[in-house]
């Protein structure tokens, strides 16, 4: 029998908000409902926090994939509601798909619970992006441990070479790739971006027009800077990091303005050296990204928030004559009532629900993350030996047109080993990731990406293929050799807001702004005038105040 | 070179809803305590420094936060403690009888390398109320448990009265301190994003 049947019913019934799952944006809503003085009960099926953004063992990982991946079997007969209310079952839909599993060396299965495998990796936070700034904000920095990400490469040539991103001055004069002129030009370059941004109030000083700034960024840095099609390429996907291809204008799905791009080229650059002992631009938390969700849920609890983890939510119980939103049933059969309800994007908001007449939907569509249409593929490689020798934990980007011409997105692949607990010690986890519309076409690249990377064995057994198969050609690396791989496709979900709102899947890139910014925006729009997670005040000194409250 | 591990050792206090343990970690790190009883708001964790051998160390002690009423403690909470400190009221059979279950729980979710030898420290509390009448677990019984999981030390305390408080800590601490870190996952890379307001792998670096 599971745990829940032994819980003590829940107390009191009543709450502000009811948020059913742990995934990020629901545990960050949680942590900032409950700074802001309302009564937050947080429920999750689970054993465990996370959601969607969780990190799990090897085997709980595959496991939650083939249970969201499935469409939920209808629920047996629901009980009417003894009170006023009528009631509707809730049910899941399937988030991810074309799930497909390659164990080449089955002793990997065995230690299982020696990884922490990240749902939706790649993902990792830039020093100076506002993910960093909110752990900092909450004091949640002291939940957590961060590691460097050493280094970022870019996939060059059919042997695939791995190239330093030259992303500051002492990288560019490091290179050994780039012609003096290249490096001039990127020194230059630079120095421009940073005097635009120093000198913004003096007009006369402003280097960049606003016309430029609106200006596709690939054609400013062709046209404008004169820039080799390298080192544009260089930019464009390996530090402001667009999703696709820029170079035809027409036919890209998201064009790349010289504003945003310079943005993120800024962003990069402040990330560099915010904390003395991070060498490079990029952190990411040991034991994986699943522990940001847990430390905004401890967050919240501290602030009052209530959390019962193994619970799940059978229907939602909605207003006899009006149809709208009252609360909802769990698994145990208590009923729960509350002012609003959040949902974890793999709940269908029943079509019985009747919304109120005015609904909170403005702004909507320019949530970031709302393209429902699009798909993210993801990918991970475990493997014995580093992409890059002496690298533990790195970045390696695929521009687009780097595997094959029809290539339109770029592909990232990030690299952890044993230093961030994510793997058993001597092994390497390799996530990828790119948008996809196309599943087919999607899975195809994916594969190809694997290829240029990984010796993918043919057999089952991993010691036979070791030995490379173009042996004449005495340059040609040796590539790790995949130990067990795991590809799917994880949907991107709309978000909603109302009385019921459904918060989002990851998106496709590689940081937490779009999810922080639509979460900020969901939480503003449902609580209009609170202030989004105020500066935490020092734990000490919050123990005596329960004192003075009582 | 030393890690910050060594100079911060994490305590985890475990146990019931209402056995106490937000009102020990105040007695024994603020000499405080509230007579009424509120399920623990506002409570995240407490340091106290504390003196070996000529060195200073922060005990930092990690209250549950009220996660623990429906057994929804991530596994973020366990992690990386060097003592985990079991708390009952001597006054209720099902706080005591749960302690078995705290104590799986923890190795569960902590998997610490050598569980056998993970220092525990199991806390009686109350024992001020009704000057012990109402006591339903004895001092006997409660030891054996602990002798059978495999000497665990034990103290019967009163966090209403300061009663063994100071005791209980300073064992705590000198268990916590002989606890060995995992391995090397904590040495000295992982990033100082507190810009060094923590101080904590300053020190003595010997």
């Amino acid at each position: 029998m599971e745990d829940w049947s032994c819980y003590p019913p829940i107390e009191p019934s009543n709450f502000d908000l009811i948020i059913v799952g742990t995934g990020l944006p629901e545990s960050i809503l949680a942590a900032a409902a409950s700074a802001a003085g309302k009564t937050v009960l947080h429920l999750d099926s689970s054993h465990s926090y996370g959601c969607h953004f969780a990190s799990l063992s090897l085997q709980d990982f595959t496991d939650f994939l083939q249970t969201h991946s499935k469409t939920q079997s209808p629920l047996p007969e629901i009980e009417p509601s003894s009170g006023e209310c009528n009631v509707l079952p809730l049910v899941t839909r399937p988030v991810y798909s074309s799930l497909e599993v390659n164990v080449y060396s089955p002793e990997i299965i065995e230690k299982s619970s020696k990884f922490s495998l990240d749902l939706a990796g790649p993902r990792l936070m830039f020093c100076a992006d506002s993910m960093v700034d909110l752990i900092l904000q909450t004091d949640i920095n002291q939940y957590m441990d961060f590691k460097s990400v050493e280094s970022s490469f870019i996939c060059e040539g059919d042997d695939c070479n791995l190239w330093s991103v030259p992303d500051s001055r002492s990288a560019i004069f490091k290179d050994k790739v780039l012609s003096f002129t290249e490096k001039n030009q990127l020194m230059r370059f630079f120095k421009l971006v940073q005097k635009h941004y120093e000198d913004k109030s003096d007009e006369a000083n402003a280097k960049i027009s606003d016309e430029d700034l609106e200006s596709p960024f690939a054609e400013f840095m062709s046209k404008k800077i004169g820039m080799s099609s390298k080192l544009k390429s260089v930019i464009l996907y390996a530090i402001s990091m667009a999703d696709y291809e820029q170079d035809s204008v027409e036919q890209c799905k998201n064009v790349l303005k010289t504003k945003e791009g310079l943005d993120r080229l800024i962003l990069y650059h402040a990330s560099i050296g915010r904390f003395p002992n991070a060498p490079g631009a990029m952190i990411y938390p040991m034991y994986g990204q699943g522990e940001l969700p847990q430390a905004f849920c401890r967050r919240a609890a501290v602030k009052g928030c209530l959390h019962v983890l193994r619970m799940p939510v059978v229907a939602l119980l909605v207003d006899k004559d009006v149809g709208s939103y009252k609360g909802v049933r769990l698994a145990t059969g208590q009923e729960l009532f509350s002012q609003r309800l959040i949902l974890s994007p793999s709940y269908v908001v029943p079509s019985g629900l009747v919304r109120p007449p005015n609904p909170l939907q403005e702004g909507i569509n320019d949530m970031g993350t709302a393209d429902a249409k699009q798909k993210v593929i993801r990918a991970i490689c475990i493997t014995k030996a580093s992409l890059k020798s002496d690298v533990a934990n790195c970045l390696v980007f695929l521009p687009p047109q780097s595997l094959c011409p029809e290539q339109q997105t770029s592909i990232r692949a990030f690299q952890l080993s044993s230093n961030v607990a994510a793997c058993p010690p001597d092994l390497f986890v390799v996530y990828l990731s790119s948008v996809c519309e196309d599943v087919v076409q999607g899975k195809k690249l994916m594969n190809l990406a694997i290829d240029a990377l990984f010796t993918v064995p043919v057999s089952k057994d991993p010691d036979e293929n070791c030995t490379e198969h173009d042996s004449e050609f005495t340059t040609t690396k040796v590539k790790p050799t995949l130990l067990w791989s795991i590809l799917y496709v994880q949907d991107q979900t709309a978000v909603e807001i109302d009385t019921v709102s459904s918060t989002f899947m990851p998106d496709g890139t590689l940081l937490y702004n779009n999810l922080l910014e639509a979460t900020t925006k969901l939480f503003q729009t449902m609580y209009p005038g609170e202030v989004f997670l105020p500066k935490a005040t020092s734990s000490d000194t919050v123990v005596e105040d329960v004192e003075s409250d009582l | 070179m030393a890690s910050r591990r060594r100079m911060l050792l994490k305590v985890i206090i475990l146990g019931d809803s209402g056995v106490g343990k937000t009102s020990l970690m105040n007695q024994y790190v603020n000499r405080k305590f509230s007579n009424q009883y509120k399920a623990t708001i506002g409570a995240d964790f407490l340091t106290k420094e504390v003196q070996f051998e000529d060195r200073l160390y922060t005990l930092q002690i990690w209250d549950t936060a009220g996660q623990e009423r429906f057994q929804s403690l991530g596994v973020a909470f366990y992690r990386g403690a060097d003592c985990c400190v079991l708390v009952y009221d001597v006054n209720v059979m099902k706080s005591f009888e749960n302690l078995n279950n705290w104590r799986e729980e923890f190795l569960l979710q902590a998997s610490p390398s050598d569980p056998e030898n993970f220092p525990f420290i199991v806390l009686g509390n109350k024992v001020d109320i009704d000057g012990g009448n109402s006591r339903v677990i004895s001092e006997k019984k409660a030891k054996a448990w602990c002798a059978s999981k495999g000497n665990i030390p034990y103290f019967e305390t009163s966090a209403k009265e300061g009663f063994n408080v100071e005791a209980a800590f300073q064992c705590i601490a000198r268990n916590a301190l002989k606890n060995e870190p995992e391995e090397e996952l904590y040495l000295p890379d992982t990033i100082d994003v507190s810009g060094g307001q923590q101080q904590r792998s300053t020190g003595c670096e010997c």
